[in-house]
């Protein structure tokens, strides 16, 4: 049995641009996908193909560096170079701006949903994570800043079933945190990784955690429970996938549905990989599946798969592009 | 011949005599010198610090005077993270430059404040009143 990543469609999305981020909707019909172009941009199947449904703009002075869907799928957030992060409302077929949190010194890298719908939370240049909680009336309000990395904080993402934030940063650490007395703490810090952590991804049931850097490496953390002590959470490397990418590993996506991890690198590759079934849980082994060297004609900044599809993934790069792809298992 | 010996000897000796005396001259001057620049830095980063605190509390006094008497549920949560800023300026361990937790604490504080700004809708960029204040000493 072999498997294979064929190509299903490629957009021109953000045209004489950089295409930095896509975002599939909970229920997978929706794609959105951000740019240098200062736009945000919802894609959606009509008949066999993938086409724009709508363009949000004036929403931002600068470059649109990811965006982030509520988990009822009727609010979409987008993270701004210039300093602000935007939320839109679904209205009908249209989206329309809610509100704009300001608060970052500069550029804010990453903006994510927490599984509740009632948390968001946002990072920026300026070295620090925000959570922001939203309540009834669609106000959001700021109920922590921590300042737990020296530098650039890259990404910020939630485990999909408990109150955990987890944070990648340019200081090559993870952190992650958790409430503690109305305001949020590190709890943790994952140091391994020897250059700037790029993306985090948690596994379905978010008992590991997938990281990928600069460093070439792809690392799968796992909590370590006889280690975690009062308050403090101890996570540890189980495995590190090196040898495989030729430059900067940008993005790593894990699918809810088949646990595969897919990865968005610098040489134009994406890649999938797949966790041998017979291998021991404490060290798991990952090999690669599947491979489409020359994806896109730049570097690859995200991969994403689709939360109810198997198997379709949408990638997107500086040239501008989205690619949608389908991995199969082939005779 | 004793008399002769010791003349010869205070010329041979001068040269480690007025080095030894040169040192302990130097060494003198050189520890006055580094306690007067050791002072000065330590007052001005002192007084940089101090004026960013107190501006905190001032701040922060200010603004609890102004909610106290609300009692809707949004101005009760902005009380909230006020008297925590208060709190974290009252357990800082501002008369001991010495503290470990000194660096640490004062980031809590910094990102406490920004928090209480981004929650009064006030923009944060206060760092012109500290510079003015930092660099008069």
């Amino acid at each position: 049995m072999k498997e294979a990543l064929s190509l299903v469609q490629r957009l021109s999305a953000h045209p004489d641009s950089r295409c930095w981020f896509v975002s599939w909707s909970p229920s997978g019909t929706l794609l959105a996908s951000c740019g240098g172009d200062r736009a945000v941009r919802i894609w959606a199947r009509e008949g066999d193909s993938w086409v724009c449904k709508s363009v949000l703009q004036d929403g931002h002075q600068r470059t649109v560096r990811k965006v982030a869907w509520s988990p009822c799928g009727n609010y979409l957030a987008s993270a701004s170079f210039d300093a602000t992060t935007c939320i839109w409302k679904k209205k009908n077929d249209s989206f329309e701006s809610l509100t704009v949190l300001e608060g970052h010194e500069n550029e804010v890298k990453c903006v994510a949903w927490a599984p509740s719908g009632n948390l968001l939370a946002t990072c920026s240049r300026d070295k620090s994570v925000w959570v922001w909680e939203v309540d009834e009336e669609d106000e959001y309000e700021c109920v922590t800043v921590v300042n737990s990395h020296t530098q650039d904080v890259k990404h910020v993402v939630w485990h999909p079933n408990q109150e955990l934030l987890a944070s990648a940063s340019y200081d090559n650490n993870i952190c992650i945190y958790k409430e503690e007395d109305d305001d949020w703490e590190c709890r943790a810090t994952l140091q391994g990784h020897t250059s700037t952590v790029w993306s985090l991804c948690f596994d379905a049931t978010g008992e590991r955690l997938a990281s990928c850097s600069d460093d070439r490496t792809v690392k799968i953390w796992k909590e370590d429970p006889s280690e975690s002590g009062q308050g403090d959470l101890s996570w540890k490397c189980v495995c590190t996938l090196s040898g495989y990418h030729g430059r900067t590993v940008y993005d790593v996506a894990w699918c809810r549905l088949t646990a595969a991890l897919a990865t968005a690198c610098g040489d134009d590759a994406v890649r999938v990989f797949k966790e041998d079934e017979t291998s021991d849980p404490t060290q798991p082994v990952f090999s690669l599946a599947a491979q489409v060297p020359k994806a896109h004609s730049q570097d690859v900044n995200c991969v994403s798969w689709n939360p109810k599809e198997a198997g379709l993934l949408a990638s997107c790069s500086d040239d501008g592009d989205i690619a949608i792809w389908r991995f199969q298992e082939v005779e | 011949m004793a008399d002769g010996e010791d003349l010869f000897d205070s010329i041979l000796l001068a040269d480690e005599k007025y080095r030894g005396e040169g040192y302990r001259e130097g060494f003198q001057r050189g520890t006055r010198r580094g306690l007067q620049g050791g002072r000065r830095h330590g007052a001005s980063h002192g007084a940089r610090l101090s004026s960013e605190v107190s501006f905190y509390h001032g701040f922060a006094t200010t603004w609890k005077c102004l909610l106290d008497h609300s009692t809707d549920v949004k101005s009760r949560k902005r009380l909230k993270a006020l008297e925590s800023l208060l709190g974290l300026i009252r357990d800082s361990p501002l008369d001991n430059p010495q503290s470990v937790t000194l660096q640490s604490n004062t980031d809590k504080l910094r990102a406490k404040f920004r928090q209480v700004c981004s929650m009064l809708s006030v923009p944060a960029d206060f760092r012109d009143i500290h510079t003015a204040a930092g660099t008069s000493f």
